[in-house]
């Protein structure tokens, strides 16, 4: 029997294609670390918040998708605000262990605002993307995962050119390099650091509606978080370009072995994965080499 | 004036927490109630069963107290809510246990009903049945004094299995399982059975629990191009997506659910992709009203919204749990454990007032009954596409 290529090609474009909304996942989940040093772990619930709020203007308010989506990042991004303001700078210069468990406390009150809103019945998203099947060559790629695939990569591509163009992503990156010195050249830090809570939760939330659409949505949906976990720590906590490969890498190993092994190999493939990488790359393939008393 | 310092209100806290602590077994004792105890789910990730079950127990428990109780005594109905977390369901059952004595207990998760077997056994006092169609649970020998209100997994795939080998003898089949205790409590016996049929399990694909994305397993199931998919260990997703994704592709395969996938108000949620999606269930829809189910009408009459398959399920097992105390002490026996299972054990061609469509019969843990259900999409309703399967 001679190895079937075009099926090889298929398995590893519907990894690839998960692995972007990995990518812009952990996209948000680095610009917060980035800038501010806060291990976000609600990071999969404020996805959540995305897909609910969106499902919510859909399906209760009949708002058409765009607007939907538009008001849902919107919500995202004055909770971003919001929360930053009112519960993560209150904590600064607090130990990095007490922030980090006030996100996973944000979490599971995120999760307890959905079940109060919306019950914890699992839900669909109303059907906003196109059905049509994309053939990639002869490959075929499910239509879903082809749009999420491009609306990732260019919410990821716009992102990297402000991050390096704009004044403020400019701030950021000063900000994320050297705190005191960002202050020492009248960067207003506090701004930046809501700043990059605000983006971060709208790139979840947008993450959010793209996974939402695919799988549904649910209170539990936040466990997405934990594969972008991985993802972060395999590319490097802090590292843009490790979000992006890291999300791209997890996405296609998670589908070959999922393929080739069975669906039951898939997170065993993933955690060896990162304990080879956290054993060769402490900090990651891509992160910045420091040593994190936790 | 009275004021109040710390201390005095430190005591009253303790003189009233004596009181309400020293009153409540005196009042369970003193009416003589039958206590049907319950670790429900009234929230978390199980709340949308919890919630049905819920209300399914407390109305037939209204229904037996407003008919005068079961020889006089009333029914009293007291639950928890677990959040469907197995630590919370043993402390609220051990809550329970020791402060109401209840002869009778719902138990939320296959864990649960695991965990607490042998306390359940030390006890003696009561018989449990719950939300738990788990195939390990359906043996007497090592599960005594518990049932369950419907067939185990195995039964309900074996239901499935008969009516495909019936429709198209030598089908090809698959099955597509989550990769929980709940996804692959029936799968091994299962494909026994399929072989045993003359049926043909073509691919057996696994998902781990919270996948998003399904493309790899579609892209597997259109190499195996079975005729019948059978999904198993899931609520709703990925359901859906994998039969967009495999409509897309071309697959021309029947869908297939078990109990927990087969609520009409979730699989009505999929929409058009509903289309043709069917699966076993052991009970009648709540707006079923063909023939006669005083039952059925009785519910409708009590809640005129739509009630959940899970609502059915916690009604169905109230229903059964009273009539074995009812036969119990027909037979002038004391409420133990083992003398209310035996009775529940006598119950043979049994009229459950329409909630399943034929006589049962509980001759061990389970109710080997089903029926198979299409989704009609113009209808919104889940319909009959079979007659009532009982396996031997």
């Amino acid at each position: 029997m001679t190895f079937d290529w075009l099926l090889l090609a298929e398995v590893s474009l519907a990894g690839l294609g998960t692995g972007g909304l990995y990518a812009l996942t952990a996209l948000a989940f680095v610009i917060i670390y980035k800038a501010t040093r806060v291990v976000n772990l609600a990071i999969g619930e404020i996805l959540m918040l995305g897909a609910y709020a969106f499902f919510g203007f859909t399906a209760t308010l009949a708002l058409p998708w765009w607007a939907a989506a538009l008001g849902a990042l919107a919500v995202a991004g004055v909770f971003g605000a919001v929360t930053e303001r009112l519960v993560i700078r209150p904590m600064l210069g607090e130990s990095p262990i007490a922030v980090f468990m006030v996100t996973v406390g944000l979490g599971s009150i995120l999760v307890g605002l959905v079940e109060i809103l919306w019950t914890a019945d699992p839900r669909r998203l109303p059907e906003f993307m196109p059905a049509t099947p994309v053939f990639i060559g002869e490959a075929f790629l499910a239509p879903k995962i082809a749009y999420g695939f491009l609306v990732a990569a260019a919410v990821i591509t716009v992102f990297m050119v402000l991050f390096r163009t704009w004044r403020g992503g400019v701030a950021l990156r000063a900000t994320a390099g050297d705190r005191a010195a960002a202050y020492s050249v009248g960067i207003n830090v506090p701004g930046v650091f809501s700043l990059a809570w605000v983006i971060a939760c709208v790139v979840a939330a947008g993450a959010g509606i793209l996974v939402g659409a695919i799988g549904g949505i649910s209170s539990t949906m936040g466990v997405f978080g934990l594969s972008v976990l991985v993802v972060v720590i395999v590319g490097g906590l802090d590292s843009v370009p490790g979000a992006l490969v890291g999300g791209l890498l997890i996405g296609l190993i998670e589908a070959l072995a999922g393929f080739y092994l069975g669906g039951e190999y898939k997170l065993l493939a993933t955690f060896s994965l990162l304990v080879a990488v956290l054993m060769v790359r402490p900090y990651g393939l891509f992160g910045t080499r420091e040593i994190e008393r936790l | 004036m009275l004021t109040l310092t710390r201390r005095s209100l430190g005591a009253l806290a303790l003189a009233a927490g004596l009181a309400a602590g020293g009153a409540a077994p005196a009042r369970a004792q003193a009416a003589g109630d039958i206590v049907l105890g319950g670790s429900i789910p009234m929230t978390g990730v199980f709340a949308f069963a919890g919630i049905g079950i819920h209300a399914g127990i407390s109305d037939y428990v209204k229904i037996v107290n407003d008919a005068g109780g079961v020889h006089g005594r009333k029914l009293r109905y007291v639950y928890e809510d677990t959040a469907y977390k197995v630590d919370a369901s043993v402390a609220a059952f051990n809550k329970i246990a020791a402060q109401e004595k209840p002869n009778l207990y719902y138990g939320d998760s296959t864990a649960f009903s695991k965990t607490i077997n042998p306390e359940l056994e030390r006890l003696g006092s009561a018989i449990m049945a719950g939300a738990s169609f788990a195939t390990e649970l359906n043996d007497p020998a090592k599960f005594p004094l518990q049932f369950m209100a419907g067939p185990d997994y195995t039964e309900m795939f074996g239901i499935l299995l008969r009516y495909i080998a019936n429709e198209k003898p030598n089908a090809k089949v698959a099955f597509v399982h989550s990769d929980t205790e709940f996804g692959r409590d029936p799968i091994a016996t299962s494909a026994r059975r399929a072989g045993e049929l003359g049926l043909k399990v073509v691919e057996t694909i696994v998902t781990p629990p919270g996948s998003v994305d399904v493309s790899t397993e579609v892209l597997k199931l259109r190499r195996a191009a079975p005729d019948y998919t059978i999904f198993h260990g899931y609520v709703l997703a990925p359901i859906p997506e994998f039969i967009t994704q495999a409509r897309q592709m071309g697959i021309a395969s029947r869908w297939m659910g078990t109990f927990w996938s087969m609520d009409n108000s979730m699989v009505q949620q999929m929409g058009e992709m509903a289309d043709g999606f069917m699966g076993v269930m052991p009970y009648r829809y709540y707006y079923d009203d063909e023939g006669q189910a005083p039952m059925l009408a009785k519910i409708r009459q009590m809640r005129p919204d739509y009630q959940s398959t899970a609502y059915m399920q916690g009604f169905l097992t109230a229903m059964l749990m009273t009539e074995a105390v009812k036969r119990t002490l027909d037979g002038g026996q004391e409420l133990t454990g083992k003398n209310l299972k035996a009775a529940l054990n006598t119950i043979r061609d049994f009229d459950t007032g329409g909630i399943i469509g034929v006589p049962i019969s509980i001759p061990g843990n389970s109710i080997p009954v089903g029926r198979i259900y299409r989704a009609d999409v113009q209808k919104k309703l889940m319909v009959p596409a079979s007659d009532w399967i009982t396996l031997e």
